[in-house]
C-alpha cells in the first residue's frame, strides 16, 4: 500500500509588499498509515505553514502534497485540522460544537449526529453535551476540540501545537489523552510542536527542520514502546533523542549569533 | 457556608443597599432644593421653572391632548431610525467585509463621512426628503450609521485567525464563514454598536426636530424657548431623559436575552 501523505519537493513563498520570504524549501517525507509523526524546528521556521499546506489553507508555490494518492484538493475529507488553542465557538453548545464539520459539509444527517454523541460518550463529555465551552476545563476543551476533528472520519489528523495554550501539568495528562484516543481510533497524525520532549514522547517519527526556509534537517525514528502513554515513554530512554535532536536545533542558533 | 462568608455577603448587600439609598437621595435633593430655592425666589422661576411647574406643565399637555402625539412623534422616530441605521450599517459593513476591494476603495470616504459634522446636511435633507418626519429620520439615521458600518466592519475584520483557518479546513464556503462564524461571533460588537446608536438616534432625531418638525420633543423644546416658557423646555428634557432611559433599558433587556443564546 502507498504512503498516506506523500509531501514532494514542497516549497511556499509568503509574499508582502515589501518583500517575499521562503517559508519552506523542496521539503519531503512520506507519512504510512496509523504513524504519528511530529515536526518540530525553530520557532518561525515554517513548522505551522507545512500544516497548513496539508490541511490545505494555503497553496504550494511548487512541490505536490498527495493524499492517499489524491491532490490535497480532491482529498478534503481525509483530513482534519486542529488549530492552535481549541477554538471551539463559545455560542455553540459542545455537541453542536463538535458537529461544525459535517454541518459545513452539509453532511449533518441523523447517523452523523449519533456517532458524534457516541465518541463524546465513549470520552467522557456525554454529560457536557449542552454546556457550553467555558464550562469546560482546558482538558475537557482540548478533548472537545479533538472529537470535533474525528467527527467527520478522516485518515488523516493534522493537530498545530495542540497543547500550546495548556499550563504545563494539564499539558501532560492532556498529551496522554489525545495519544490514547488518537491510537484508539487508529488515526495517522502529524503535528506541530516546538517543545522537543512532547515530540519524542508522542510521536513515532521526528521530523527536524531547519531555520527558515525550512528544509529537513533530520528524521528520526522514536524507537520506544508504542502501547506506553506519552508520560512513561517520557521516562524511558528519552534523553539520546532529546540530546541529538536539541543539538540539531543548537547548532543553527550558534551559528546565528 | 461559613460565618466569614455569611459576613461578607451581609457587607456586600449592605454596600449595595447604601449605595441605591444614596442614589435616591441624590435626586430627592435635587429636585427638593430646585423646588425650594424657586419658591424662595433664590434662583428666578421665569429662568429656571421648579418641579411644581413641570409637573403642570405635562399635565397640561395631557389635559389638552397632545402630550402622547408628540411623545409619540418623537419615539416613532428615534426607533425607526435606530433600527434602520442598524440594519443597514450592518449590512454595508456584511458588503464591505466580503469584498476587500470595495472594502478599500471606500476606506477614506467612510473616514471623511465619519469626520464631517452630519448636522451640516441639514439644509440638504430638508430640501432633497421635505421638511418632514422623512427628513427628521434621515438625519438621525446619518448620525448613527458611519459608526455602525466602522464598528461592526471592525469587529468582522478582526474575528479570530485561528477560527477562520479552522472554518478553511474544513472547506467552508464565504457564506458560511460570514452566518457560522463571523455574524455570531460578533453578537457583542452588535450590542455595543446598539447601545451607542440608542444615544446617537435621540441626538439626530431631536436635532432633525430642531430644523424642520411641527410635533415632537424637539419641537417642544424650540418652541417652549421661542415663546420664553421655560416650564415646557424643562418638562420636554426631562420627559426626554425618562424616555430615553427607558429604551437604554429595552436594549439591555435584549443583550440579556440575546446572550443566553451567544
Amino acid at each position: 500500500m502507498s504512503a498516506l501523505l506523500e509531501v514532494r519537493k514542497l516549497s511556499y513563498i509568503y509574499h508582502s509588499p515589501d518583500a517575499e520570504t521562503q517559508a519552506i524549501s523542496e521539503v519531503s517525507f512520506g507519512i504510512e498509515r496509523e504513524e504519528f509523526v511530529a515536526i518540530v524546528g525553530p520557532s518561525g521556521c515554517g513548522k505551522t505553514t507545512i500544516l497548513s499546506l496539508i490541511a490545505g489553507i494555503l497553496e504550494p508555490s511548487s512541490g505536490e502534497i498527495l493524499l492517499d494518492g489524491k491532490p490535497v484538493k480532491e482529498a478534503a475529507g481525509l483530513t482534519a485540522f486542529m488549530p492552535q488553542r481549541d477554538q471551539l465557538f463559545e455560542w455553540r453548545n459542545i455537541l453542536r460544537n463538535v458537529l461544525l464539520g459535517p454541518e459545513i459539509r452539509r453532511q449533518k444527517t441523523p447517523e452523523n449526529v449519533k456517532f458524534a454523541r457516541s465518541l463524546l460518550k465513549k470520552y467522557g463529555l456525554s454529560d457536557f453535551e449542552k454546556k457550553r465551552p467555558s464550562e469546560l476545563s482546558g482538558g475537557m476543551r482540548q478533548r472537545a476540540a479533538l472529537i470535533r476533528t474525528l467527527v467527520t472520519s478522516p485518515e488523516l489528523l493534522l493537530l498545530d501545537e495542540p497543547f500550546s495554550a495548556l499550563d504545563f501539568q494539564t499539558r501532560l495528562t492532556v498529551c496522554d489523552d489525545v495519544y490514547r484516543i488518537i491510537r484508539e481510533e487508529k488515526k495517522t497524525v502529524v503535528f506541530v510542536t516546538h517543545d522537543i520532549a512532547e515530540a519524542i514522547s508522542m510521536a513515532d517519527r521526528v521530523i527536524v527542520l531547519t531555520e527558515r526556509p525550512a528544509r529537513i534537517k533530520n528524521i528520526y525514528t522514536i524507537d520506544l514502546d508504542k502501547s506506553l502513554s506519552p508520560l512513561r515513554r517520557r521516562e524511558l530512554g528519552f534523553a539520546d533523542y532529546f540530546k541529538r535532536i536539541w543539538s540539531d536545533l543548537e547548532v543553527k542558533n550558534v551559528g546565528r549569533t | 457556608m461559613s460565618e466569614e462568608h455569611k459576613k461578607y455577603l451581609k457587607k456586600l448587600k449592605r454596600k449595595r443597599i447604601i449605595v441605591r439609598a444614596l442614589q435616591i437621595f441624590a435626586l430627592i435633593l435635587f429636585f427638593g432644593l430646585w423646588e425650594l430655592f424657586a419658591r424662595l425666589e433664590v434662583i428666578d422661576p421665569f429662568l429656571t421653572s421648579s418641579p411644581s411647574r413641570v409637573v403642570k406643565s405635562i399635565a397640561n399637555l395631557y389635559e389638552s391632548g397632545i402630550l402622547f402625539k408628540h411623545l409619540g412623534a418623537t419615539l416613532l422616530e428615534t426607533v425607526i431610525s435606530f433600527l434602520l441605521s442598524t440594519v443597514i450599517g450592518t449590512a454595508i459593513a456584511i458588503i464591505l467585509w466580503w469584498n476587500e476591494t470595495a472594502r478599500r476603495v471606500a476606506e477614506p470616504y467612510i473616514v471623511v463621512l465619519n469626520a464631517l459634522p452630519k448636522i451640516a446636511l441639514g439644509p440638504l435633507i430638508i430640501i432633497w426628503a421635505g421638511a418632514g418626519k422623512t427628513a427628521i429620520i434621515v438625519m438621525a439615521l446619518l448620525i448613527s450609521v458611519i459608526i455602525t458600518i466602522i464598528s461592526m466592519l471592525a469587529g468582522f475584520m478582526s474575528v479570530d485567525k485561528g477560527k477562520l483557518q479552522l472554518l478553511k479546513s474544513m472547506r467552508a464556503t464565504k457564506f458560511q464563514t460570514l452566518y457560522k462564524l463571523v455574524l455570531p461571533a460578533n453578537i457583542p460588537t452588535l450590542i455595543s454598536v446598539l447601545k451607542i446608536n440608542v444615544g446617537l438616534s435621540w441626538v439626530g432625531t431631536i436635532m432633525g426636530e430642531y430644523l424642520v418638525s411641527r410635533e415632537g420633543i424637539g419641537y417642544l423644546l424650540v418652541y417652549g424657548s421661542q415663546i420664553f416658557r421655560l416650564d415646557l423646555v424643562m418638562a420636554s428634557t426631562i420627559m426626554l431623559c425618562v424616555l430615553a432611559t427607558a429604551m437604554y433599558l429595552a436594549v439591555a433587556v435584549a443583550e440579556k436575552i440575546i446572550k443566553k443564546y451567544f
